[in-house]
């Protein structure tokens, strides 16, 4: 955070007080953002990787309800191709809202553009974890969850392969599976996967994650 | 009788496997389990497993080309494609299955799988080819599964005839099209149905069959289990898997796929440009042919080379099939074999002297009865549908 700073100070030729005002809006977290894209929107590479913790998060959550990422990864798209095809996507029912397919367009233009290179590096080299979609923080203790929010839940994050009432389909009935009482063992293939599952950690806050639990215990 | 017996066990076998890695691979998986990971290493990397794999869900997979040095595409090495993925196993069992017959007809039916075998059966070797196959070569680049040269197949189809159950339930005057619908559905309720329609015409041809077996095998769930349409000479955007509901109606098909996919443009399209102008749906397949022997990248010794591979039309026959060794200047005739069948490809052979060290590009053409000829590239369409650009593999000859 001081060297990021400190080189905000010398580019910008601020004085102190300036930069005491800065150093207030750094810890907010949204002036590193809006200066890296602003400075960077040219630069592809560091477009992408700026915003690929949200859209890597976005693109889990609402486009592979229906299907995998590896369909996005193979597209070398311009960007009104990209906005066109977020929009056919948002009219056929995926849950993005207008500020999420806006970030997803300029992820996708800038990662998977007519000049991308056929085989890109794998995202982990270039940036960190996916960062958490839900805005909620995570609780550190246990939660108490609601079933009535889980079913919504489970009907847009889990449905797509469990079943239209966690009857089952590609992946496992939940319904009345003995997995819901080792809660140890659902949290643990919750957060981070298992064999064929992605992990949803960086996707579902603990609240949720909990509401779908309590919602799975009714059915 | 043993014989059959096995090659029963290893497809089965085999199929399973092509199912473990369509569901094994449903999302980029960071951590691979102990358990996955054996799956993983017996199928072997992508590029050499049975299938090369487009999109893990739905399950889209092409066949690698090697593959079309045998007259007919194993049902586990056939190309997969859909748009939705399998339905759920309950709408397809046998117990629950119907096939609807209604519309602008005399009477509607109501058929069980055992009906369907009361009507005469009928065999056809048929090519089954994505309308956007080769997608990935146009240029620019067009949105959909960037399918490379292997989302086609020739197979052995049999079934009913459509027409004898289009008479069995009597069509009205005004009948002009015959719409399909399968059980597979999408995941989200909003996403528009996969509906398709052929005009009449087709519709009624003695050759447009239903099939229940691929290959004398019961027609496997990935290819359209318990029936499928087969519209021989085109496209596989016709040859409708899992079907359940056959409408003879006055007009075509609406929806999506009808009306805004799978289409291509009446007039030309500047490369890049957006859809929307006049066009006609993707019927019939159009002359092409492919190299499946060399493979690309592949080390030949200095000496006769077999150069091996297919050519097919829609509903014409293969006339002539051409090598060239020089990037399409000048051109050789290869040697169609074996014998030719409607619908079915055509195999060819060409020995190329290979005399000197070094990497050279080995190019095919294929031209068909009506004398349309493969061009160096298709004209580029906004959906990147009916790419028959002339085949290329790359080989090094070593002395």
């Amino acid at each position: 955070m001081t060297g990021d700073g400190s080189v905000t100070r010398e580019a910008l030729g601020l004085n102190r007080k300036k930069v005491i005002a800065a150093g207030l809006l750094l810890a907010g977290g949204f002036f590193v953002l809006a200066m890296t894209t602003a400075a960077q929107e040219d630069d592809p590479v560091s477009v992408s990787a700026a915003l690929a913790p949200r859209a890597e998060g976005l693109i889990i959550a609402r486009c592979s309800v229906c299907h995998s990422a590896d369909l996005i990864a193979q597209q070398r798209l311009p960007r009104a191709r990209w906005e066109a095809t977020v929009e056919k996507m948002k009219h056929w029912g995926a849950e993005v809202s207008g500020e999420e397919a806006d970030l997803l367009v300029r992820y996708l233009s800038a990662r998977y553009h007519p000049g991308a290179p056929d085989h890109l590096p794998p995202l982990d080299s270039e940036v960190r974890k996916a960062e958490p979609f839900s805005q909620e923080p995570a609780k550190d203790g246990p939660v108490t969850g609601l079933a009535s929010r889980g079913a919504g839940i489970f009907e847009h994050n889990c449905q797509a392969c469990h079943g239209t009432g966690a009857m089952g389909g590609m992946g496992p009935k939940l319904a009345k599976n003995p997995i819901l009482k080792h809660e140890d063992l659902f949290w643990e293939t919750v957060l981070h996967g298992r064999g064929p599952m992605p992990a949803w950690g960086s996707v579902l806050s603990h609240q949720d994650i909990a509401d779908v639990h309590a919602w799975l215990l009714t059915r | 009788m043993k014989e059959s017996g096995d090659i029963g066990r290893v497809s089965r076998r085999s199929w399973l496997k092509t199912l473990f890695c369509g569901l094994g691979a449903v999302l980029v998986v960071n951590r691979v389990p102990a358990r996955a990971a054996s799956v993983e290493s017996d199928l072997g990397s992508k590029e050499s497993g049975p299938l090369t794999v487009r999109v893990s869900r739905p399950f889209d997979a092409e066949t690698p080309v090697r593959e079309f040095t045998s007259f007919l595409t194993p049902n586990h090495r056939f190309f997969v494609r859909s748009h939705f993925g399998p339905p759920a196993p309950d709408l397809i069992a046998e117990a629950n299955w119907k096939l609807r017959i209604g519309g602008l007809v005399e009477r509607s039916l109501e058929l069980t799988a055992g009906d369907l075998k009361r009507f005469e059966p009928v065999t056809i070797t048929a090519v089954v080819q994505c309308s956007g196959n080769g997608r990935a070569f146009y240029s620019p680049k067009v949105p959909g599964v960037q399918w490379e040269r292997g989302a086609v197949g020739n197979a052995q189809w049999t079934g009913v005839r459509l027409r004898d159950l289009l008479v069995r339930a009597g069509m009205k005057e005004q009948a002009r099209h015959v719409q399909f619908q399968g059980a597979d559905r999408p995941v989200v309720a909003s996403v528009p149905l996969f509906t398709r329609s052929i005009p009449l015409a087709k519709a009624i041809h003695p050759d447009t069959i239903l099939a229940y077996e691929m290959n004398g095998r019961p027609l496997p769930l990935l290819h359209g289990a318990p029936l499928r349409v087969i519209t021989p000479g085109w496209m596989a955007d016709s040859c409708i898997k899992w079907l359940t509901d056959i409408t003879v109606q006055a007009e075509e098909a609406k929806g999506y796929y009808m009306e805004t996919a799978y289409r291509v443009p009446t007039t030309p399209v500047e490369p890049g440009g957006a859809a929307g102008g006049p066009s006609i749906p993707v019927e019939e397949m159009i002359v092409k042919s492919l190299i499946a022997t060399p493979q690309e990248g592949e080390s030949v010794k200095a000496g006769p080379v077999a150069v091996q591979g297919v050519a097919w039309s829609g509903e014409a026959a293969i006339a002539k099939v051409e090598v060239s060794m020089d990037e399409g200047k000048t051109w050789e005739p290869a040697r169609l074999t074996g014998d030719a069948y409607p619908y079915a490809w055509r195999r060819w052979q060409y020995i190329w002297p290979a005399k000197a060290a070094g990497t050279y590009a080995i190019l095919c053409r294929a031209t068909d009865a009506r004398g349309q000829m493969q061009p160096a590239a298709s004209s580029w369409n906004p959906g990147g549908f009916l790419w028959n650009g002339w085949d290329r593999v790359t080989v090094t000859v070593t002395a």
